[in-house]
């Protein structure tokens, strides 16, 4: 992978000088307006959205007993330090333009619908761009997704309106995008630490840079404006895209704040991506990245994938049945048999992410705010993009959050919505309300409910 | 010459049916005029009625008679082979479908300042990925840009212009004591704004460089003007996108003619994966680049250059999934000569193999397919089982390989086996599906949703023939698609998960019987023994010649193929055949393709 040394100047804030002294390097920077981040009547609250692939065995992963008195199964038992700030939502369905058959055809598999659809709640462009399996293919995602729509409304003023990270993501196909600015917009994530680091943690105290970054960005503007107005309606798409994309950039590029001298950045260390075998140190890398950027209000919208969906990652760093898991992911996961290796593989790799999860939400625990953690102030959504791992069903969606975003949600909770009359619609209208975005009626396909989702907050 | 052909694959077939493909022959009458080419016609040298071929195309796509392929799951039959509707080609072109605007892909975009600055391109790589369809990263239709993307498009050109200032000397010849700063800064612009932009500069080019000059110059120094220059350049649309808006001299023609520049891009990238250098630019601005015949001659000329082998090299490595080798891994205790040094030698036996091609003249399909020469180091040679050669170190040397162990050039490199396997076994499955979809353009469909794809256990059987047996036995349901595959790569077998040959498996002999089912070739269905004998067919096989064109049309052009395209198909699938299968003649022959010599009309 590649290492990127950052020569602007005069500081120049390599990887390796941050790893020696981050707060020494840290210092020299402006300090953020220091209200923004503590001492407020109300707290800041905080997305992170944390998507793993392939889906779930629904045996083994919902909880039994009442809703405020419940016990946590297989694979969520690693969760159990933080059972009461988590909140397990079953009786969730995909949306009705999201179904097999539904409304005009099937475009794209589930796996793909799954992630198209997983924060924008509406179906796939049609298009042959992406083959799936079931012998289907579609474009990107059609719409705008929930992280983009939060981030527009209370993400403006922060260094990063979001920011979207992700491990082993790899692949480049609609499989491996949860995050979209618009319909055929989708938003790669960054899933070199050091690259995300660098751009968290490597501002540069350098007016003279800045100013001529500003000068810049202007005359490209103009110009990429321009050719939009002389090319066709196809390519104009294009290049307006482009021009979204610099706007939203360039307040970052060009300010002169950046990470407070209260933000501690996380110790790095290197990391092969490329190797397999290394997916727990890259993942704690990331966590750590995503949560010191919340704690420092670089950002209140965050978005973290595992790998894309179906995914074929390899677990050779996990044991099962006395020796080292030797399939890959989405194959184990295609195994109906109820017992036997591929079956006790399944189920390692399964705790394994909930693990990853656990670690996210002891991270955010372990950042003091006033009385109440960065965990209490923040709504986390685990998500993955299909049910039932063997079967591919859309229904009882396997969501769980975590958090309250500052006691708007009630934690500790299982809420069991029974024979599926909500939808993945009222549960991103129910995110919204949670962030601060109270005027939101609706969001994602019109054939899905209007509303958030009852009893939740 | 008309020649009626199957050019259309399920996948195409899907795309007509939603309507992708605009045009569609109006069949006007008007022969549009190619570059420089007035009486004797177009491409192909065809001379058939224009105005029916074009209109009987457009019947075929309308008629219904393109449907979705689907995936049978009823019983053991294999599907009869899918009946492809048969397209007249009309040649001339009567109209080229939109030609959308593409941005360089990051390779592209590093090629590209790699020649204009002459500098450690190594941060280009923090550009987020192309995406990728078809098996090709640079389909123009997935190229917007994210705000990730910009972000790194404002760092990565201040990082490679802060380098680029270090050595003047390497920018520009001008001295700044005699000639003064201004008049330097002015060269600088023309010159380097001119391969950067890969055009003459206008007046207004012209003073946004100054305008970027004077940011950097004041209260700063001229090296830091350059600077600033250089990066306004990189992030400039005219850097990024592969701008065509020369306006047309008739706004009424179906087919446009590039102008000069544009043909001089389109050239360099097709065939350098970079921009034009000043002898290109030089070239077109003298009128060089006006006929089909001078295109073609530079063309040729340019495959002289060490610069062709970066594009051909990107096409076959991404044709062959042979990009995939970095993120290869295989379980230790079965594969421990399986080191990181073992793969980083894999992943140089293709450019050692294309290189060798190049400059030993031959450059044929078949010669890839079919060659019993390695290129190896000694962690690599263990592999093959054969002698380190002399010398030691890392850099690969040419060894003919055993005859014994029947090896088939790229079908049966060491990397290639490798990523065409499981980390603990061998994927007769995807290495069929490999020759069924990229040699003989019949991709097989995804499995269904809900069956059990998990891979069989090693300990299951013996052999993978037999583990994988249940693909093809009757009832499974499967056979349908997996008789495609299976059987091709069934012949494969004596080539282990990494590339060793071995003729037992778990104490029995292997048997490397091979079958291609379901084909439209005599010659190349029906059963045969082992690698090379396959190799031997698919080397030999107009059918896969053809299919081998249109991949390259699809990484040359930057998309699908669509209807308007059957003259160009037919071109490049001809010119293929007629030069014996060789590589760089297919490079020559897109540009002789009206999709390549044209562009659409905007349409607003």
């Amino acid at each position: 992978m590649t290492r990127r040394i950052r020569t602007t100047q005069p500081l120049r804030f390599t990887r390796r000088n941050l790893l020696r002294g981050s707060l020494a390097a840290t210092a020299a920077i402006p300090l953020l307006n220091a209200q923004r981040v503590v001492g407020q009547d109300e707290p800041i609250r905080r997305l992170i959205v944390l998507s793993y692939p392939n889906g779930t065995r629904s045996s083994m992963f919902w909880p039994t007993g009442s809703e405020t008195d419940f016990q946590l199964n297989t694979f969520t038992a690693p969760l159990a330090p933080y059972q009461d700030k988590l909140v397990f939502l079953k009786g969730i369905r995909l949306n009705d333009a999201l179904q097999n058959g539904a409304l005009g055809g099937t475009v794209g598999s589930e796996h793909a619908r799954g992630t198209g659809g997983m924060l924008t709640a509406r179906p796939l462009n049609s298009g042959t761009e992406f083959e799936s399996f079931g012998n289907t293919t579609s474009g990107w995602g059609s719409g705008q997704s929930i992280d983009q729509y939060i981030a527009d409304r209370i993400g403006t003023e922060n260094r990063f309106s979001s920011l979207q990270l992700g491990v082993h993501v790899r692949d480049t196909e609609v499989r491996a995008r949860i995050s979209y600015r618009d319909s055929n917009q989708p938003i790669p994530p960054r899933e070199d630490p050091g690259e995300v680091f660098d751009a968290l943690f490597g501002a540069t105290d350098n007016a003279r840079l800045r100013a001529q970054r500003q000068s810049v960005f202007d005359m490209t503007y103009a110009e990429t404006e321009r050719l939009a107005g002389i090319v066709g309606t196809d390519d104009k798409v294009k290049l307006d895209a482009h021009l979204t994309s610099m706007r939203d950039i360039e307040e970052r590029l060009v300010s002169a704040e950046g990470a407070s001298s209260s933000c501690v950045a996380p110790t790095m260390q290197e990391v092969d991506l490329s190797q397999d075998t290394q997916y727990v140190e890259a993942g704690r890398l990331q966590m750590d990245l995503a949560v010191a950027a919340l704690a420092c209000d670089q950002t209140r919208v965050v978005t973290l994938q595992w790998s894309y969906s179906e995914s074929e990652h390899l677990f050779q760093f996990l044991q099962s049945g006395g020796r080292a898991i030797d399939g890959n992911h989405h194959g184990i996961s295609h195994d109906f048999a109820a017992s036997g290796a591929n079956f006790d593989a399944y189920n390692a790799i399964q705790t394994w992410y909930h693990e990853q999860f656990a670690y996210l939400l002891s991270k955010l625990a372990s950042y003091q705010e006033g009385d109440a953690t960065l965990l209490d102030n923040t709504l986390v959504l685990w998500a993955t993009e299909i049910g039932e791992s063997t079967t591919h069903g859309l229904t009882t969606m396997p969501y769980v959050l975590a958090g309250g975003a500052g006691g708007r949600i009630q934690t500790g909770r299982f809420i069991d919505y029974g024979a599926g009359e909500q939808d993945n619609n009222q549960m991103l209208v129910s995110i919204a309300h949670a962030l601060g975005v109270e005027d939101l009626t609706s969001f994602g396909d019109p054939s899905g409910n209007t509303g958030p989702l009852p009893n939740l907050a | 010459m008309q020649r009626t052909r199957t050019l259309l694959t399920p996948t195409l077939l899907l795309l007509l049916a939603a309507g992708c493909s605009s045009g569609g022959g109006s069949g006007t009458g008007d022969q549009p005029s190619g570059p420089g080419d007035s009486s004797t016609g177009t491409s192909g040298g065809s001379t058939g009625s224009s105005a029916g071929g074009a209109s009987g195309a457009t019947t075929t796509t309308a008629d219904g008679s393109v449907t979705t392929s689907t995936t049978t799951t009823t019983g053991g039959e294999p599907d009869p082979p899918l009946m492809q509707p048969e397209v007249e080609t009309s040649c001339p072109t009567q109209t080229v479908s939109h030609t959308p605007l593409r941005r360089l892909t990051r390779f592209e975009y590093q090629n590209s300042v790699r020649d204009l600055l002459n500098v450690d391109v190594s941060a280009v790589g923090d550009i987020p990925p192309d995406n990728a369809t078809e098996g090709y990263n640079n389909n123009s239709r997935l190229q917007s840009v994210s705000s990730p993307q910009a972000e790194q498009y404002v760092y990565v050109s201040e990082t490679l212009a802060a380098l680029a200032v270090q050595n003047l000397a390497g920018l520009t010849s001008c001295d700044t004591a005699t000639t003064g700063e201004e008049a330097c800064a002015t060269e600088f612009a023309q010159s380097f704004g001119r391969r950067a932009f890969r055009r003459a500069l206008t007046t207004e080019d012209q003073q946004m460089f100054m305008n970027a000059y004077s940011l950097g110059r004041t209260d700063g120094s001229y090296a830091e003007g350059l600077e600033v220059m250089i990066r306004a350049a990189l992030q400039s649309p005219h850097f990024l996108y592969r701008l065509e808006t020369n306006p047309p001299a008739d706004p009424t023609a179906a087919l446009v003619p590039l102008g000069p520049y544009e043909l001089a891009t389109r050239l360099s990238y097709l065939i350098w994966a970079s921009g034009p250098d000043d002898a290109l630019l030089d070239a077109a601005a003298s009128g060089e680049l006006t006929t089909k015949e001078q295109v073609g001659a530079k063309a040729r000329e340019m495959l002289a250059s060490p610069k062709a082998f970066t594009a051909l090299n990107d096409f076959v490595s991404q044709w062959s999934d042979l990009d995939e080798l970095e993120l290869t891994s295989k379980n230790q205790t079965l594969f421990p000569m399986y080191s990181e040094d073992v793969n980083a030698a894999m992943q140089g036996e293709l450019p050692a193999l294309l290189n060798y091609m190049l400059s030993s003249g031959d450059t044929s399909l078949r010669t890839l397919l079919t060659t019993n020469l390695a290129f190896v180091n000694a962690p690599l040679a263990a592999v093959y089982g054969v002698d380190a050669p002399a010398g030691g170190g890392t850099e690969l040397a040419q060894v003919t390989l055993p005859e014994a162990q029947g090896r088939s050039g790229l079908l049966t490199q060491a990397g290639f086996m490798s990523v065409m396997s499981h980390p603990d076994q061998t994927s007769p499955v995807l290495r069929g599906k490999f020759v069924r979809t990229m040699l003989l353009c019949d991709p097989p469909d995804p499995p269904p949703d809900n069956v059990n794809i998990s891979v069989p256990e090693v300990g299951s059987a013996a052999t993978a023939r037999d583990r994988f047996s249940t693909h093809l036995s009757a009832g499974a349901g499967c056979s349908g698609c997996h008789a495609k595959m299976d059987p091709i790569g069934l012949a494969l077998e004596n080539f282990d998960a990494v590339g060793q040959y071995r003729t037992m498996e778990n104490g029995q002999t292997i048997d490397v019987t091979g079958e291609i089912r379901d084909v439209e070739d005599a010659a190349l269905e029906g059963e045969f023994v082992g690698a090379r004998a396959l190799g031997e067919k698919l080397g030999n096989s107009e059918l896969v010649r053809d299919c081998v064109a249109t991949q390259m049309f699809r990484y040359a052009a930057g998309r699908l193929e669509g209807l308007t395209d059957a003259c160009s198909i037919a071109t490049l699938q001809d010119g293929f055949s007629a030069a014996d299968g060789d590589l760089t003649e297919l490079l020559v022959n897109m540009t002789q393709t009206d999709a390549f010599l044209y562009k659409s009309q905007v349409t607003q």
